[in-house]
């Protein structure tokens, strides 16, 4: 097992799992654009919140699959079907209560359901399992974030 | 439940609609509150909201309309669909009087005066704002001010949750009378307003409102939480914060053109339709309302339709509302995206695209049944709407806004589609249900697309690699428009290809440049609406079929574009006179439904119509700047 193996995991997977969500916009399966979500917590310039996204998306990646480290170093175990386990985990409650709930409430410019006159949302909130970007969106989500977890447990196997 | 019972002390209307009025104690204008048939005239309704949901009170004091926890969900009180069974919350004298209202300045609070022969009373109601206390997910507060003598009050929740399916016994809990239905819960809070009793369907009291004495009643709801219980002290200061955000909000409105005050209140009405969660838009606060007294032209209204987009980014962008419109542009922009290129009629204001049509189990506004929720006008193709996109994000461009590398992307591409789309027929922007035609406004709006990306590309705000093509459709949809869609005979333009039928949505084709005012055909075409559509300052959508049963009244939006056409050809005094009654044809707060009866003056059709008051206030800057 290798910290190192899971940082390169962890930037792999990030990789990976962006693409995804990107063609599945282009698909018109959902409108979640995590860097994008993400970058606006910054500014609302819109080419540079994404620009800025997208370097917060990959040091998240980075600390995920640090936090996915830790639990298999704790467990003495990794492999690529335990992270799978993990990216399911991990997207549901990405799903559930990190986008869903938690960003909303420390986002700036995303609109909660509290949210009232006279301020006005510059984002839409997700909804319930980021239904308000798409029905695809919570399938499209967890496909990735399964990806994400096989990767970087796959990588974390890696002999160190 | 009636203030009056009908055919008892009511007082027949004047031609225009009005009651005979007298003045009221604050100035305003004092009236004795009627119904027919246990509904009051859809003029007697004023609307507050929070900019999540909204609230219909009649001038009796009865709140009918009430959606919570949002704008389009199921409501808690609809007795302006179903006196009998829709639910409301009535609050008034209980005996004889007259009643004078008026929107506190600058705000969306609503002040109802009552006079009696025992005294006079006054009624504030709210849609409160959430402070830094631990608010109500939602919250309507009612105070009630004794000013002079000593007045018998009544009061009245009746609860149905569900579009008036459910109708929960409410019940004591720790002494607070709370009806809950599923994971939606409300509670009845009363301070010196009598003792609240529970009956099998509702939570009742009477209590003496005395000079000088002050009773408060507040909703509290929640949905799938806990219900939050505040404290009367809590509760008067959220009311009170409420009137002065409001305030700020209107103080800083930049409107110093004509009719200001008119103006204001559209800007407010406006907001009150802005569903701040997402910043998208709905057309109006109520659903199927009709557009004819027992007609079955009965639509749910609570959509953004793309179709207002052009009117209310240059409204938000000429009243500075520099947030608004940043939020609604982008509304728009990620709402389109999973449809792209394709563009629906109409979006969720959660941003999603489907809207399933479906009748409710509900008598309607004085027997107008269907009452439909959701709007199968979705599905439907309306060509105009790729028009009113790309001149949305034109207008937003000229403002100074950008786009990034996506949105520039699909504008072009948007572009491209209506290149391969424009030739076919379609539902056009009134929405018949009928046969698809080629519409004339729709083909007008389909130039107005083309011509905006061109100009877009001209300033390398979206990619330009197909401008060819845009040009050489461009030219082809005006040869098609001219030469089909034009009539000799009338010297004007036409509702569709090869009639003689007009259309008053031509205006809106001309308004947005697809020729410039000064062209014998736009005023011909102006001329032909005056005199073939306009009867007096109401001006119909258009006279041929749509496939539904039933006449309408006049719709009030094609009269202030009537008057901004007559301003931009020129005709500035005739133009303020048509202003000057239109004007006068808003309620006693200064709202407006979607249509009028010409006949009685009746208020027709969802309210308050964001569109009427969009096209004021475009009406009213282009008044402004031809006068000037």
């Amino acid at each position: 097992m290798s910290l190192w193996a899971a940082l390169a995991g962890g930037f792999v997977g990030t990789l990976v799992l962006t693409t995804a969500l990107r063609a599945a916009n282009a698909l018109n399966l959902t409108r979640i654009d995590l860097p994008f979500l993400l970058g606006t917590v910054l500014t609302s310039d819109r080419n540079r919140a994404k620009a800025l996204g997208y370097g917060i998306h990959f040091v998240n990646g980075q600390i995920f699959a640090l936090v996915y480290y830790a639990v298999f170093a704790a467990i003495g175990y990794s492999s690529w079907w335990l992270g799978t386990v993990f990216g399911l985990v991990h997207g549901l409650f990405a799903a559930t209560a990190l986008v869903s709930i938690l960003l909303p409430l420390v986002h700036p410019r995303m609109g909660t359901p509290q949210t009232s006159a006279p301020d006005v949302a510059l984002l839409e909130p997700p909804g319930f399992l980021m239904l308000n970007y798409g029905t695809g969106t919570p399938t499209v989500t967890l496909a990735a974030h399964l990806v994400y977890g096989a990767i970087v447990g796959g990588f974390s196997a890696w002999p160190g | 439940m009636t203030a009056t019972p009908p055919g008892r002390g009511r007082t027949p209307p004047e031609p225009n609609g009005r009651r005979p009025q007298r003045t009221g104690p604050d100035g305003g204008t004092a009236v004795r509150p009627a119904r027919v048939d246990g509904y009051a005239e859809l003029r007697d309704y004023a609307v507050v909201g929070d900019g999540r949901s909204a609230a219909l009170i009649a001038l009796d004091g009865s709140v009918d309309w009430l959606a919570w926890p949002d704008l389009d969900s199921p409501t808690l009180f609809a007795a302006v669909l179903d006196h009998a069974r829709g639910g409301r919350f009535t609050l008034r004298p209980d005996v004889p009087h007259t009643a004078a209202r008026r929107y506190l300045p600058g705000t969306n609070v609503l002040e109802t005066t009552f006079t009696t022969a025992d005294g006079t009373v006054r009624l504030t109601d709210a849609l409160t704002l959430p402070d830094a206390s631990l608010s109500p997910s939602r919250e309507l507060v009612r105070r009630v001010e004794g000013l002079a003598g000593s007045v018998p009050m009544r009061w009245s929740v009746q609860p149905r949750f569900g579009y008036g399916a459910r109708a929960p016994r409410p019940a004591h809990r720790a002494g607070v009378p709370v009806a809950t239905s599923g994971t939606d819960a409300v509670a009845v809070r009363a301070w010196d307003a009598g003792r609240p009793r529970c009956t099998a369907d509702s939570v009742t009291a009477r209590f003496r409102a005395e000079a000088g004495t002050r009773a408060l009643i507040a909703l509290s709801y929640a949905h799938q939480e806990p219900l939050v219980l505040p404290a009367r002290a809590e509760c008067e200061a959220r009311l009170d914060r409420t009137v002065a955000t409001w305030r700020r909000w209107a103080d800083g409105r930049t409107y110093a053109g004509p009719w200001r005050e008119a103006v204001l209140r559209s800007a407010l009405a406006l907001k009150l339709l802005v569903f701040a969660p997402s910043g998208a838009v709905a057309a109006a606060a109520t659903c199927s309302l009709p557009e004819g007294i027992g007609g079955e032209r009965n639509w749910d209204y609570r959509f953004s339709w793309i179709r207002d987009s052009v009117f209310t980014l240059d409204a938000f962008l000429g009243l500075g509302c520099a947030q608004e419109a940043t939020g609604y542009f982008w509304w728009l922009m990620h709402a389109s995206q999973l449809t792209h290129p394709r563009l629906r009629v109409l979006y969720r204001l959660d941003g999603g695209a489907r809207a399933p049509e479906r009748t409710l189990p509900l008598s309607g506004y004085r027997g107008s049944a269907p009452v439909r929720v959701g709007n199968a006008a979705a599905e439907q193709l309306q060509l105009d709407t790729y028009g009113e996109l790309l001149q949305t994000a034109w207008l937003n461009a000229t403002a100074g806004g950008r786009f990034d590398a996506d949105i520039a992307r699909r504008l072009a591409e948007t572009a491209d589609f209506v290149c391969g789309l424009w030739r076919r027929p379609d539902a056009g922007i009134w929405e018949v249900r009928s046969a698809p035609e080629h519409f004339t406004q729709s083909k007008m709006m389909c130039w107005v697309a083309l011509d905006r990306a061109l100009d877009l590309a001209r300033r390398r705000l979206i990619p330009g690699r197909h401008e060819a093509r845009w040009r050489r459709e461009r030219q082809a949809v005006a040869a098609f428009v001219d030469t089909r869609c034009f009539s000799p005979r009338l010297n004007s333009y036409v509702r569709s290809t090869d009639s003689d039928d007009l259309d008053a949505g031509l205006l809106l084709g001309l308004l947005h440049g697809y020729r410039p005012p000064g062209d014998p055909r736009t005023r011909g075409t102006v001329d032909a609406v005056q005199r073939l559509l306009r009867n007096g300052p109401y001006v119909s959508r258009y006279l041929g079929s749509d496939g539904l049963p039933g006449d309408e009244g006049a719709f009030l939006a094609c009269s202030f574009w009537l008057a901004e056409a007559l301003a931009r050809c020129g005709r500035a005094d005739e133009a303020v006179r048509l202003m000057e009654q239109l004007i006068a044809l808003a309620n006693d707060v200064g709202l407006y439904s979607e249509e009028i009866d010409p006949a009685t003056g009746a208020f027709l059709g969802n309210l308050p119509q964001g569109l009427t008051h969009l096209a004021l206030i475009s009406a009213a800057r282009a008044v402004g700047e031809a006068v000037r």
